[in-house]
């Protein structure tokens, strides 16, 4: 059935089933869309701000409390960005350990979207509470995984949230042996669990649609890794560049309707972070058992529909699963838990891969070893020009249907990016703010 | 659920909030001080969680008994502490609604999926001071601080009563 809907405006108040708070608004005219805009309501975010003055220790614990669903990526790009300010390398020791705990928080984080939050779209349910009564197997199995995500997180980062464990230079204290068999244990039957959430994600409908052409893909890349702790940015365009290079390429800047910065390529045009982008750079170093799956699933690099993107944190999620498992049954105590690191006047950058993408920051430590400025770049930030963007171009392809319809799908599409609200509304500058 | 986890004492508490947004640290504050007051007992699980639902559901799992210590946000005045079995929560829902946390899901939500997958414990209450401020920043506001100390006595004393076990009779400030 075709509808003729010439004008109309409909306005999503409150997006659910998004990490943070947001609202969406589109207008159509005459038939044709005239404006799509993501628009950001909680209040702006003062970390940066927050950190000026604080011990160089501190970035670690302070960024954790951002989020409370990606604390392990803040503390890992703080980490990293410090201990570069502080001229320190950790031991691979430590930094494989470090590779464990963000395991535990891929693991957490995407099996919390793929059934709480993104399911029910592909399902036809109003939320995952509906979903669960006639799901309730496939519920408590992403419970289960999602359990064993929050078990690596407490074993390695001593609590399964807000880790407490991690410092600048390492960790407090390190696992027990034993702590790390058991957990082995539990990640094998996870393993199994992850690869029949894949399977069974993969079944979803999902519209045809692809993002707009010309858009970017951009992720960490690692000479043999999958990345979570990359070393270099590359994209779909050619980009390779180092991690102070960052500000050389990339920018934010404030738009009206959002209290959130959107982040720009100074090259122009959009550009995307998170799974769908991480897996067309870096599908080559996937586990053996998640590159398996993915080519049983048809899923290749080419892959440019975000509406599959809940396939690729599938696959993610088996691969961390795989990773962990790895590190947890090789594990020998660390020589040391953490290397030392002396403050000194200094710039360091950090950036790792948080679940929904590149999460990058800098920070100025002055001869007291006190944080003299810090700038946070996270990943929703990134994606929301793309995000608005992509929303346009399926919107111009479904004005055909009703508002109820055409509502539900704009909602399953910005759930695509998995967007981190509550990370992105945070303000460069306070000047900016008071005028 | 197939993950190995120690044996669940008979309570569980669990403190819900983030410290840097002001009075959203309550929770963790009460903590605190039930911490001091019970030391290490094998009988009770403190725990600091940032509402995230399905943590709170796996957190609580095992435990008969559950109580959650969040800051609330409603038209009493700053400071009122408020008590609630976790069931009535939607009949209460202005001053349960999110508060602090930005996230889309929380502690109502938590309880109904609990309830549709068999997950909720025989006894989960919810013990809520009433915050002025949830800004970003550190520190209580001064009416929240002063209330600290009698929100965890009374989380104390009916600790004591369950592992006695006894009810507690809980009564709190207008």
């Amino acid at each position: 059935m075709t509808h003729d809907y010439r004008a109309r405006r409909f306005e999503v108040e409150a997006l659910t089933r998004v990490e943070g708070e947001g609202g969406l608004i589109v207008e159509i005219r005459d038939g044709e869309l005239a404006d799509v805009r993501l628009r950001i309501f909680e209040p702006p975010r003062f970390f940066e701000a927050f950190l000026r003055g604080r011990a160089y220790t501190e970035p670690p614990d302070i960024t954790a409390r951002i989020c409370g669903i990606c604390p392990v990526a803040y503390q890992m790009s703080a980490c990293q960005a410090v201990e570069v300010a502080c001229g320190v390398e950790v031991d691979d020791e430590i930094r494989t350990l470090r590779h464990l705990l963000y395991c535990g928080e891929w693991i957490e984080s995407h099996v919390l979207h793929i059934h709480l939050l993104h399911a029910p779209d592909f399902l036809g349910y109003p939320s995952g509470l509906a979903m669960a009564a006639d799901h309730r197997f496939e519920v408590e199995r992403g419970l289960s995984l999602k359990k064993v995500g929050n078990q690596i997180v407490e074993v390695v980062g001593g609590r399964a949230v807000h880790p407490v464990n991690v410092k600048v230079g390492g960790f407090y204290s390190t696992p027990t042996v034993a702590a790390m068999r058991e957990l082995a244990g539990d990640l094998r039957q996870a393993l199994g669990d992850a690869i029949d959430v894949a399977r069974w994600v993969s079944t979803f409908p999902v519209p045809d649609h692809e993002l707009p052409d010309g858009t970017a893909l951009v992720a960490l890349r690692h000479p043999t890794e999958y990345p979570m702790l990359g070393e270099r940015l590359v994209s779909t365009g050619g980009l390779d560049i180092g991690v102070d290079e960052y500000p050389d390429h990339f920018a934010e800047v404030q738009v009206e309707h959002s209290t959130a910065l959107h982040g720009q390529m100074l090259a122009g045009g959009d550009y995307l972070v998170g799974p769908l982008a991480r897996f067309a750079l870096n599908a080559d170093h996937l586990a053996p058992s998640a590159a398996a799956l993915a080519t049983e699933l048809g899923l290749t690099p080419a892959e440019r529909n975000p509406f599959r993107s809940i396939v690729v944190r599938a696959i993610e999620t088996v691969h961390a699963c795989e990773v962990a498992l790895a590190i947890a049954e090789a594990y020998a105590a660390p020589t040391r838990p953490a290397v030392p690191v002396e403050a000194r006047a200094g710039v360091g950058c950090g950036w790792s891969e948080a679940p929904r993408g590149l999460l990058w920051h800098r920070y100025e430590i002055d001869a007291e070893g006190l944080v003299a400025a810090a700038r946070i770049v996270p990943p929703t930030s990134q994606n929301q020009p793309v995000i608005e963007h992509d929303l346009a171009h399926l919107i111009g392809h479904s004005l055909d249907l009703d508002d109820a319809a055409l509502e539900a799908l704009c909602e399953q599409a910005v759930r695509n990016y998995d967007p981190c609200i509550s990370c992105a509304t945070h303000f460069l500058d306070l000047r900016v703010d008071r005028s | 659920m197939s993950v190995s986890v120690e044996p669940a004492p008979p309570v569980t508490v669990i403190a819900v909030g983030n410290p840097y947004r002001r009075d959203d640290g309550a929770g963790a504050a009460v903590l605190s001080l039930v911490r001091e007051s019970l030391g290490c007992d094998a009988s009770v699980r403190l725990l600091e969680l940032d509402g995230e639902p399905v943590r709170m559901m796996l957190a609580w799992e095992g435990s008969p008994t559950v109580w959650i210590v969040d800051a609330t946000s409603s038209d009493r005045p700053p400071g009122s502490i408020h008590e609630v079995d976790a069931a009535r929560l939607r009949e209460a829902d202005s001053a349960w609604s999110g508060v602090g946390g930005g996230h889309a899901l929380g502690l109502s939500e938590a309880v109904d999926l609990a309830a549709v997958l068999g997950m909720l414990p025989a006894e989960l209450r919810v013990l809520g001071i009433e915050g002025a401020s949830f800004d970003h920043g550190e520190g209580l506001s001064p009416a929240v601080l002063a209330a600290v100390p009698e929100a965890a006595a009374l989380l104390v004393d009916a600790i004591r009563c369950y592992i006695r076990g006894q009810t507690p009779d809980v009564t709190v400030s207008p």
